[in-house]
C-alpha cells in the first residue's frame, strides 16, 4: 500500500485542504482575526494550538473508554484547560514578549470550536494514534491558513515579514502606500474570504 | 460500584492530576516569570525616556547594562527633596532618576491607577524642567485588547511625548485623554495638556486621566523644584 494512500495519511492531510477548519468550517475565526496583524504571532498561535489540539485529542482517546458518559464535555474542557494553561506558561516564561501580544488568545484556545469539536466527535470514538494524528493535521489546517492571512496582512498592511522589510523603501518615494485597511479586522475578514473562496473552487474541481 | 460513584471518583482524579501538573509548572516556571517582569519594568523605564526604541529588540544583558548605567532608583519626600533609599521616610513616594553622569535628564514616576477592569502599571517620564512630558508606558493593564488595550500601543504613547503638565502662567493642570482626536476636541491653547483619545475606550481614557492627575499631583513638590531649579540640572545622591 502506497503512503499517500494510507489512512493515516488521509486523517493527517484531509484537515490540511479539503476539510480544512477554517475555510471550510468557518471555525476558530475570532484568532484569526486578532493575531495575524504579523506573522510571528500568528506562527506561534499556530504552534500553541497544534500542540493543544493534539495532546487534547491524544489524552481524551486513551481516556475514551473511562470518561463517563455524563460528564464528558466537562471532562474534555477541563484536559484542554490544563493543555492550555500549561502553553501560556510556558510562553510567559520563555518567550515573554510574545505572549504579551498574543494576551488573551492564549488562554482563549480553551474556548476554539476547533479544540472542543475534534476531541468529541473524533478522540471520543478513536484510538489514540489516530486521533493524535488528527489533532495534528488539524492544527496544521489551521495553521496554514492563519499563517497565510498573516503573511498577506502583515505584506500589504506594513511591508514587512517577521518584522524584516520586504517591500524596498525605494517603492514608497515613488507613493506606494501600505493598506492599513489590512491592520484591521476587516483586512483579515477580506483575506479569510479569499482563502474560503480559493478552497471552494479547488473543491469544486 | 454505581455509575454515580464510578463518575465522582473520576472527576475528583483529574483534578487532582490537573492541578498537580500546573502547580508543577507554575511554581517550575516561576523564576523565568520574574526575571522578564523584571527585566520588562526595566525596559519599559528605559522606553519612557526613549533609551530603547519600540520596533527594536534587544538582548536582557543590554536592557540590564542600559537600565544600570542611566537609570537610579530613589525616593521623594513630601517636601519634594530627592532622596536615597537609606534615608528614605514613611510617607516618600518610589521615582527614578535619568542621568547622564550627574546630570539630570529626566525623572520618571511609577504609574500605578485604576483603569475600566483592572489596575494599569506604568511610567510616566518628565524632563527636568518639570513641566515637558518625555514619554508614558504601561507594561500591564487589564483593558479589553483592540479598545482600551491600546493604551499599550505605540501610537496611543507617543502622543504623551511633548506635551505639558503646566499652563503658560504656571499653573498645574495635569495631561488627560481627549475623547477623540485632539485636534477637533480640544481648543488650541489648551492642546498641550491633552492626547489623542481611543475610539470605543472612552472610560479606560477618563480612569487613566483622572489617576494621571492623582499622581502627578502627589508629586507635584518634587515637580515645584525641578520647575523652579531648586533641584537643579545636576544631582548628587550619597548612597
Amino acid at each position: 500500500m502506497k503512503l499517500t494512500h494510507s489512512k493515516s495519511f488521509k486523517i493527517l492531510t484531509e484537515p490540511l485542504l479539503a476539510n480544512n477548519p477554517i475555510s471550510n468550517q468557518i471555525l476558530g475565526i475570532c484568532s484569526a482575526l486578532a493575531v495575524t496583524v504579523q506573522l510571528k504571532t500568528a506562527i506561534v498561535m499556530s504552534l500553541a494550538l497544534t500542540c493543544v489540539v493534539s495532546f487534547s485529542n491524544l489524552s481524551i482517546s486513551l481516556l475514551r473508554n473511562l470518561i463517563p458518559k455524563n460528564i464528558r464535555i466537562i471532562v474534555e474542557v477541563a484536559i484542554i484547560a490544563t493543555l492550555v494553561i500549561l502553553i501560556d506558561q510556558i510562553l510567559r516564561a520563555f518567550l515573554y514578549d510574545i505572549s504579551k501580544q498574543l494576551s488573551i488568545f492564549v488562554g482563549l484556545i480553551i474556548t476554539n470550536c476547533i479544540v472542543l469539536g475534534r476531541a468529541e466527535t473524533y478522540a471520543m470514538v478513536n484510538p489514540p494514534g489516530y486521533s493524535f494524528l488528527d489533532g495534528v493535521g488539524n492544527g496544521l489546517g489551521y495553521s496554514s491558513v492563519l499563517i497565510g492571512v498573516a503573511f498577506l496582512r502583515e505584506l500589504l498592511g506594513s511591508g514587512k515579514l517577521l518584522g524584516i522589510q520586504v517591500i524596498p523603501l525605494s517603492v514608497y518615494e515613488f507613493g506606494y502606500r501600505d493598506n492599513g485597511l489590512m491592520l484591521l479586522a476587516p483586512g483579515a475578514f477580506i483575506a479569510i474570504g479569499l482563502f474560503a473562496w480559493l478552497q471552494n473552487t479547488w473543491k469544486k474541481k | 460500584m454505581s455509575d454515580g460513584f464510578k463518575t465522582v471518583i473520576f472527576a475528583a482524579a483529574l483534578c487532582l492530576v490537573c492541578s498537580v501538573l500546573l502547580t508543577a509548572a507554575s511554581s517550575g516556571l516561576k523564576p523565568f516569570h520574574q526575571t522578564n517582569i523584571m527585566l520588562d519594568k526595566q525596559k519599559n523605564i528605559l522606553k519612557s525616556v526613549g533609551l530603547i526604541q519600540d520596533d527594536e529588540s534587544y538582548s536582557s544583558a543590554e536592557i540590564i547594562s542600559r537600565y544600570n548605567q542611566n537609570i537610579r532608583a530613589l525616593w521623594v519626600n513630601p517636601s519634594g527633596q530627592i532622596v536615597a533609599e537609606k534615608q528614605r521616610g514613611e510617607s516618600d513616594l518610589p521615582v527614578y532618576l535619568y542621568q547622564q553622569g550627574e546630570a539630570i535628564s529626566a525623572y520618571i514616576l511609577p504609574i500605578h491607577t485604576r483603569g475600566l477592569w483592572g489596575r494599569i502599571n506604568g511610567y510616566l517620564a518628565i524632563q527636568s524642567d518639570g513641566v515637558t512630558i518625555s514619554g508614558f508606558t504601561v507594561y500591564s493593564h487589564s483593558e479589553t485588547p483592540g479598545l482600551g488595550g491600546e493604551i499599550e500601543k505605540r501610537w496611543f504613547q507617543k502622543n504623551f511625548i511633548g506635551k505639558k503638565i503646566v499652563d503658560r502662567s504656571g499653573n498645574f493642570v495635569s495631561i488627560a485623554v481627549a475623547k477623540g482626536a485632539v485636534e477637533e476636541r480640544i481648543p488650541a491653547e489648551r492642546q498641550a495638556h491633552y492626547v489623542d483619545g481611543i475610539s470605543g475606550a472612552t472610560l479606560t481614557g477618563k480612569f487613566l486621566s483622572s489617576g494621571l492627575k492623582e499622581i502627578l499631583l502627589q508629586y507635584e513638590p518634587v515637580s515645584i523644584n525641578f520647575r523652579k531649579n531648586i533641584i537643579g540640572k545636576t544631582h548628587k545622591v550619597s548612597e
